[in-house]
């Protein structure tokens, strides 16, 4: 399957995060910045969206199993047919914003857009910004919808920075890049944050390329005292095709509901062109992308982001796969 | 054998409206068609007089559904400003004769087809409008989902219900039962009965086609279409044993027929012409005529629901919905941007078959 980055698709941005973490304020610098351009919103309850001459719709949050309850089957129904309503209008809209509520997990609304058709051929998903209470997010860590907010994001907010002192700000970010060690961390108050650093991200096109922070990679060892984490995996060297394609896919089958998202650049043995991937949950794109430049150095990268990850098994396996 | 460069219909009219047609329909009686548009205009073209009026003006706001009373007198309309609009039709100018404000779309709205009850969506509910008494008679919750479409039997007091997980057949002679639940590993978002009332299909999300003897919760089930199964036309006379369903999923379109022996087996044939999605098809009434409109413009018609006996280009545009007149003389056709066409049969041509 193909996220389509088509021209003519409108670009997406999901917000999540907790009640009161900062998403209407967030949702109304973007509408403000958005000033003549159609932003149609949709959100999960009215709140002080202060915007005149905006669409917006109220939903239910709608989970739809398509296939007996397995988990990347489900998908945003409610989506579906408010976007699949809207996008019938001639004059649409430039941009659309899904709030969800503070208790959603955000994998239904990310794979809505892989596997519907419409979704897929009308939309582009820009990227997932979550808004993070620097001073609350402590009282909610056991929560499994804090945990996957974090661990789905793009670009995260860390918020109300104003309350907090720097040392506990360090220590946040530092458990927060060891859960999620592809997000952009930004440090906010009044969640404003440069608008160019959360629309026109790209961040589920596979041209883009795979940013892993420096210093996730540079460390040796990890906080992994939580259950939600990053793992990073670089080789030099080829990667056999027919093992990685048995690993990934019995990976997925066995642990998929527990990774959450994962992302790779790969150089497979025999082929000129780089191989690039992205996954959510047992959703998998992948495809090849542009050569191997003559002098560049020929490597493998991927980070899985996910729940109780085994990063010695991880390492173990892929390593198994090189040539 | 007609060929294929020679329409057997001919454009005889066409009307405008400012944005996406959204629904298209007949009264019963045939002689008027209403049209309507993303922007929230409604148009009614008398043809037996020409005598075109604009029934609502645009107001920004979508008008998605449309259908006119058994007895051709009253149009019906709802869509994004969540209010059911009933017009009486039978002066030249249309009277208002009600509306009912909601606060969620109307997406789907039904009459009757021989009593004057309005069936519609409300959410997650699917409510009863009487124009007798001008009231809401009753309230079905279907509750596991929002209502995705609506299909009243052509014969029985049944109105069936498509969601989420299961579509479920309230019977509504006995208002306080329970609703017969069809269940579904998947949500329905299409449903139709077949016009002889002996089998319902369900078009699902999961790209499979569902279809149940009417009586019976046993379905029969196709899966593998190349999309979801967006939309649902049965022949209002048999082939073989029984009508002929048709399916259209992204540009293909599926024709299932009812083997003569055995209660199992169906047979189908696939319909590959169309480059872009099918949106609308729809039988010729009285034949097997199947009649498919696609996002790139063109009409199909399929003799027999398989032998493609035309395709022209009915508009630059793409083509989102189509109606045939009752006596089937005449195809209404809508599309993406605002245009509306009548098409008949060429008078130097032959008839159909």
């Amino acid at each position: 399957m193909m996220v389509n980055i088509a021209d003519h698709t409108v670009p997406v941005t999901v917000l999540t995060g907790y009640l009161g973490a900062g998403k209407t304020t967030l949702l109304n610098r973007i509408l403000t910045h958005e000033h003549g351009k159609k932003v149609a919103v949709i959100v999960n309850e009215f709140g002080e969206v202060g915007i005149d001459n905006q669409l917006v719709i109220d939903a239910d949050e709608e989970i739809f199993e398509m296939n007996n309850g397995c988990i990347c089957c489900t998908v945003r129904g409610d989506l579906i047919r408010i976007i699949g309503n809207l996008m019938r209008r001639r004059d649409k809209f430039d941009h659309l914003v899904i709030e969800t509520t503070g208790l959603a997990d955000p994998a239904p609304v990310i794979q809505t857009f892989f596997v519907d058709e419409d979704m897929q051929a009308q939309l582009n998903l820009d990227a997932v910004v979550t808004v993070v209470d620097a001073k609350r997010i402590h009282q909610h860590w056991e929560a499994d919808e804090a945990q996957e907010q974090i661990a789905f994001a793009d670009v995260i907010l860390l918020n109300k920075t104003d309350l907090v002192s720097e040392a506990n700000l360090k220590t946040l970010e530092n458990r927060i890049r060891a859960m999620n060690a592809m997000a952009k961390i930004y440090r906010t108050q009044d969640a404003a944050v440069a608008m160019d650093s959360i629309l026109g991200v790209s961040a589920f096109d596979l041209n883009r390329a795979l940013e892993i922070d420096p210093n996730f990679l540079g460390e040796d060892t990890h906080e992994h005292d939580q259950t939600v984490s990053s793992v990073a995996l670089t080789a030099s060297g080829a990667i056999d095709g027919e093992r990685l394609n048995g690993w990934l896919a019995h990976l997925l089958q066995t642990q998929g509901s527990d990774i959450f998202r994962m992302k790779g650049i790969l150089s497979i043995a025999g082929e000129d062109r780089r191989f690039v991937f992205q996954g959510v949950h047992m959703l998998f794109d992948g495809r090849a992308d542009r050569p191997w430049k003559t002098h560049e150095t020929r490597k493998n990268e991927l980070v899985f982001i996910g729940r109780n990850l085994d990063e010695v098994k991880l390492k173990e396996d892929f390593r198994a796969c090189l040539v | 054998m007609p060929s294929l460069s020679q329409p057997r219909l001919d454009l005889q009219w066409r009307g405008t409206l400012s944005d996406y047609v959204t629904a298209i329909v007949w009264s019963a009686n045939g002689e008027q068609v209403a049209v309507c548009s993303a922007a929230g205009e409604i148009q009614c073209l008398n043809v037996i007089t020409q005598h075109l009026v604009q029934v609502q003006r645009a107001s920004g706001q979508s008008v998605d559904t449309l259908d006119f009373s058994h007895d051709s007198q009253f149009l019906a309309a709802g869509g994004q400003d969540g209010s059911l609009y009933i017009w009486q039709m039978t002066s030249a100018t249309p009277q208002l004769l009600t509306r009912l404000p909601h606060s969620t779309w109307m997406e789907h709205l039904l009459w009757h087809p021989h009593r004057l009850e309005l069936a519609f969506s409300l959410g997650r509910y699917a409510q009863i409008w009487d124009a007798q008494t001008q009231q809401v008679s009753t309230t079905l919750p279907f509750a596991s989902s929002t209502v995705l479409d609506l299909a009243w039997h052509p014969q029985r007091d049944y109105l069936a219900v498509a969601g989420d997980q299961s579509v479920k057949i309230w019977n509504l002679e006995d208002k306080d039962a329970d609703p017969d639940v069809r269940e579904l590993p998947t949500a329905s978002i299409r449903v139709a009965w077949s016009a002889d009332g002996n089998y319902l299909a369900s078009g699902n999300l999961d790209r499979s086609l569902v279809v149940w003897p009417w009586d019976l919760p046993f379905p029969w089930r196709m899966t593998g279409f190349p999309g979801k199964v967006r939309q649902l036309a049965w022949s209002t006379v048999p082939v073989g044993t029984a009508p002929l369903l048709a399916a259209a999923s992204t540009t293909g379109i599926l024709t299932w027929q009812k083997q003569e022996q055995g209660d199992q087996d169906w047979t189908a044939q696939v319909l590959d012409w169309h480059q872009q999605q099918v949106n609308a098809i729809a039988f010729q009434p009285g034949t097997a005529l199947l009649a498919s409109a696609s996002a790139d413009g063109y009409i199909c018609l399929w003799q027999q629901g398989h032998k493609r006996v035309q395709s022209c280009k009915g508009s630059a545009s793409g083509l989102s919905c189509l109606a045939w007149q009752p006596n089937g003389s005449t195809l209404a056709v809508g599309d993406q941007r605002g245009e509306w066409q009548l098409w008949s049969p060429s008078q130097r041509g032959q008839g159909f078959s």
